[in-house]
């Protein structure tokens, strides 16, 4: 029978329906594509200015989505194309921002710091409000309770929340938990991370160790084992360790050290000497072999002291990142969009600022899916107002520098999605109806 | 998270500071005595210069423009702070008496804002009650200039002691709360309607117990016919002489029956809301209905609560024009609304200022008639003595949108914006650094 149908269909006749078939099927296509020129397009941003690092814009250019994905970027999209068109000239749009180290393990264990605790935010009450889609959590929970960070946190949350998972299995519960050498396991690290959440977990934490630099090398092995690279927040050793062996002798190329402008008398080595206020000459070896230099703004972790000197002698971080916590939300770090103000206020240009916001942690983390505003990608997008006047900006002693220059998120999209709208862009017009008697 | 020394640092010159407050407290009454000593001898006008010199001020915000709705104040003034107290309310205080001089000239000082609705009994379970759709109050009070919330029952008498313990002792912000008549409190499942559960004494006892925190009673989510719910919730009320606080679902109740049943002083939140489970209070010709506004008249008062769908504008337009106006702006704080059309108790009190409500009368809602509303008249003024709970704002000028629950807008060209606040004469938010020193 099989034979006798393939010999059938090779008749003349056959071949006539076949093609009248696939000529169908052609005009089909053709008649969807028309169609999603016709009016297809979902959302279309127009007359904002774009800046998308990794593929080189930075100019006017109108940003079209369909459903959760990016569909076009080019000038003069037309708005007849599409369902809803919003007029953003004037205003910045920009990849959803990335906050590379953030602490939202939301929970009630009063003795903890951020694992499960008080002390972990909410991630959706601080990122879309300033621009932000994606946070990674910086090693608050640990191979132990990242299950329960998920089902509680990740899993509850509009933001995409990814995570540095702690070198320690109980993760940032309290300090004393952190110093225990014997719950650093790098084989289970590296299970969790290749395993179970390849998806979630980007990389490994190393903080608040009080020693050596076991926690730093038990890191980094779990790191290799599962080739992503570890954080450092290297802030709690005394005598202070020295941070060019950290850089040059433990780290890998591609390893964050994170809390870069911290100045501390002791417990960690600043990157800018204290007396002669030079950028150490390591420091700039050190970046250029691929050593990543983090933010973290945190509480007591930003010091103009060390940010400014550096900046005027050519050293600039490579990601910008709030460590948000509940201590440094009311403080001199506030949100995202106010530490990437005062570096503008610092001198960095906006394209810069951005790139350090979106593309270099997107690289950084290995999700190169992220942080770019490539056509097919997901529609993470922040729209930014910048605002000028005249601005305060403080570092975690409390002295300040003026700007004349602040971000304000206008609008966040995640996944295509209005999840922010500060001023109402995007929706219609209230009009009084007329009173009927 | 970074160095366990600066936070230790932090804490130490915390202790340092109310260490000082008390050394402040009880240095009060020597000078007090040598204020009286130099009265009897006859040296007033000297006198006053000279307790003004010798009591150090802690904090002194200089060149704003006051308005505190219950000494009946719209201009520009002084405001000196003294060991979390306000210490002196003046036109030009000397600088040289302070210790520390912010300039807020520009700006305008008022009492820390009260948030009259808000869910802050968080926690990682689903839901309100130590929920993930509450909010911690430090999250969002501060930056918007509150310095006092009002948690709308989110914890019951069983509940109560918990949301205690762990958020409202631990809080920046001070917490007060209604208790729900329901004991676990707003649970989003079928237990906060278990009637037997609705314990007047209990509830009754609780309040008592926790009188300094506990300032009415709330009603809400029931979806049954019975009246026995909203009448124990009432009884309580009655017992305690404290305001009922209505809130939503309660969809088989009429609002006229609601409204009749609300004694004077008793709140309705959501007051402008427009779904399905409660009849709005404008009619489909526009008019606010006769019954809700005799009700106002009565004495009955209505929080605006927000929400994620509680203000609309084709309620409250027509309502602030026809005189319904809200006596207090609860933002209905949580997860699903804080991100939506309400986002701060700033930008709902920016809605009504741009719909044309003045700004003293706005002020006066957003501090003192709260206060009064839920009888803490020791808070939202800054009368000499009373604590330093202070709200530091600007009005931005420009061209600002503003979005209401069924995501329409209105457009307007003021915004009020915290620079900063403070709560017991300590800086919880200093949006611009005003009062910190300049880098060199």
């Amino acid at each position: 029978m099989r034979t006798q149908s393939v010999v059938f269909s090779k008749t003349f006749q056959e071949k006539f329906i076949l093609l009248f078939k696939r000529m169908t099927t052609g005009f089909v296509l053709i008649l969807i594509a028309l169609g999603v020129h016709a009016q297809e397009i979902d959302i279309l941003f127009k007359g904002g200015h774009v800046i998308d690092p990794k593929n080189n814009i930075n100019s006017k250019m109108d940003v079209a989505i369909v459903a959760d994905k990016i569909f076009r970027v080019a000038a003069n999209i037309p708005a007849s194309s599409s369902k809803k068109t919003i007029d953003i000239s004037g205003l910045y749009l920009t990849p959803g921002l990335i906050d590379m180290h953030t602490h939202v393990f939301h929970g009630t264990d009063p003795n903890s710091m951020t694992a499960n605790s008080y002390g972990g935010l909410q991630a959706d009450a601080f990122s879309f409000r300033a621009g932000v889609t994606t946070v990674v959590d910086a090693g608050s929970s640990g191979w132990r309770n990242f299950p329960l960070f998920k089902s509680q946190s990740i899993d509850r949350a509009q933001t995409r929340v990814l995570a540095f998972l702690n070198v320690v299995g109980h993760g940032m519960l309290s300090r004393f938990d952190q110093q225990d050498v014997n719950d650093m396991n790098p084989q289970m690290n590296a299970y969790m991370l290749k395993r179970l959440y390849p998806n979630l977990i980007v990389g490994i934490k190393s903080a608040h160790f009080w020693g050596d630099f076991t926690s730093v090398d038990k890191a980094v092995e779990s790191g290799k084992l599962a080739n992503v690279p570890v954080i450092v927040d290297f802030g709690e050793h005394t005598p202070t360790n020295s941070i060019e062996s950290l850089f040059m002798e433990h780290f890998r190329p591609g390893d964050i050290f994170t809390h870069t402008f911290s100045e501390i008398n002791g417990g960690r080595e600043s990157i800018v000497d204290e007396k002669s206020r030079k950028v150490k000459p390591f420091v700039f070896a050190a970046q250029k072999w691929g050593i990543i230099f983090d933010v973290g703004h945190g509480a007591g972790a930003f010091n103009f002291n060390q940010a400014i000197p550096a900046m005027k002698q050519g050293f600039m971080p490579n990601t910008i990142s709030t460590d948000l916590y509940n201590l440094s939300m009311n403080a001199a770090m506030k949100d995202m969009t106010n530490v990437m103000s005062k570096f503008l206020a610092m001198g960095m240009g906006l394209q810069d600022v951005i790139l350090r916001t979106t593309w270099n942690p997107a690289q950084i983390i290995q999700r190169p899916d992220l942080g770019h505003l490539s056509v097919g990608s997901e529609a993470d997008i922040a729209i930014f107002n910048l605002k000028k006047g005249n601005f305060g900006y403080m570092d975690v002693r409390r002295t300040k520098i003026s700007g004349t220059e602040k971000l304000e998120a206008e609008l966040t999209l995640r996944a295509g999605r209005v999840v922010w709208d500060l001023n109402g862009i995007s929706v219609p017009e209230w009009k009084m109806p007329a009173i009927t008697n | 998270m970074e160095n366990a020394r600066n936070y230790k640092l932090i804490f130490i010159y915390e202790i340092i500071i109310s260490k000082n407050m008390y050394k402040l407290l009880k240095f009060k009454k020597p000078v007090a005595s040598i204020f009286a000593i130099t009265v009897m001898a006859g040296f007033m006008s000297l006198s006053s210069v000279f307790i003004v010199k010798a009591q150090t001020i802690d904090l002194l915000l200089k060149g704003g423009h006051l308005i505190d709705a219950k000494n009946k104040i719209d201009r520009k003034m002084d405001v000196a702070i003294t060991a979390g107290k306000v210490f002196r309310v003046a036109t030009d205080i000397p600088a040289s008496s302070a210790k520390k001089v912010v300039d807020v000239s520009g700006l305008i000082v008022a009492p820390g804002l009260i948030n009259m609705h808000t869910h802050v009994y968080a926690g990682s379970k689903a839901g309100f009650t130590e929920g993930t759709s509450s909010q911690l109050p430090d999250a969002f009070a501060p930056r918007a200039g509150i310095t006092t919330v009002v948690d709308a029952g989110t914890s019951g008498w069983r509940t109560f002691p918990d949301f205690k313990a762990k958020i409202i002792d631990n809080s920046v912000t001070r917490v007060l709360a209604f208790l729900n008549i329901a004991s676990g409190g707003y649970s989003v499942d079928k237990a906060e309607e278990n009637i037997a559960e609705m314990d007047v004494q209990k509830t009754v006892e609780t309040v008592k117990k926790y009188s300094d925190i506990l300032v009415g009673v709330r009603i809400g989510r029931y979806y049954g016919t019975e009246w026995t719910p909203f009448d124990r919730a009432s009884e309580a009320s009655k017992l305690l002489n404290k305001p009922l606080f209505v809130e939503c679902h309660l969809p088989m109740y009429s609002l006229e029956d609601q409204l009749n049943k609300m004694r004077s002083g008793d709140i309705l939140t959501h007051a402008f809301e427009n779904v399905s489970e409660r009849m709005t209070v404008v009619d489909e010709q526009g008019k606010v209905r006769p019954f809700v506004m005799a009700a106002q008249k009565r004495g009955v008062l209505f929080d605006v609560g927000h929400g994620g769908g509680g203000f609309w504008f084709n309620q409250a337009v027509p309502a602030f024009k026809q005189g319904l106006w809200p006596n207090s702006f609860g933002t209905d704080e949580h997860r699903t609304s804080m991100n939506s059309g309400m986002k701060t108790m700033l930008n709902v009190m920016s809605k009504y200022l741009n719909m044309g409500m003045t700004m003293p009368e706005i002020i006066a809602r957003g501090s003192w008639n709260a206060a009064k509303s839920i009888q803490r008249e020791d808070l939202g003024h800054l009368t000499e003595g009373s604590v330093a709970d202070i709200a530091v704002l600007s009005v931005s000028k420009g061209k600002f949108g503003f979005v209401d629950s069924g995501n329409n807008k209105i457009e307007g060209d003021k915004k009020l914006e915290a620079e900063l606040t403070i709560r017991a004469g300590r800086i919880i938010w200093d949006l611009n650094g005003l009062a910190a020193n300049a880098y060199k």
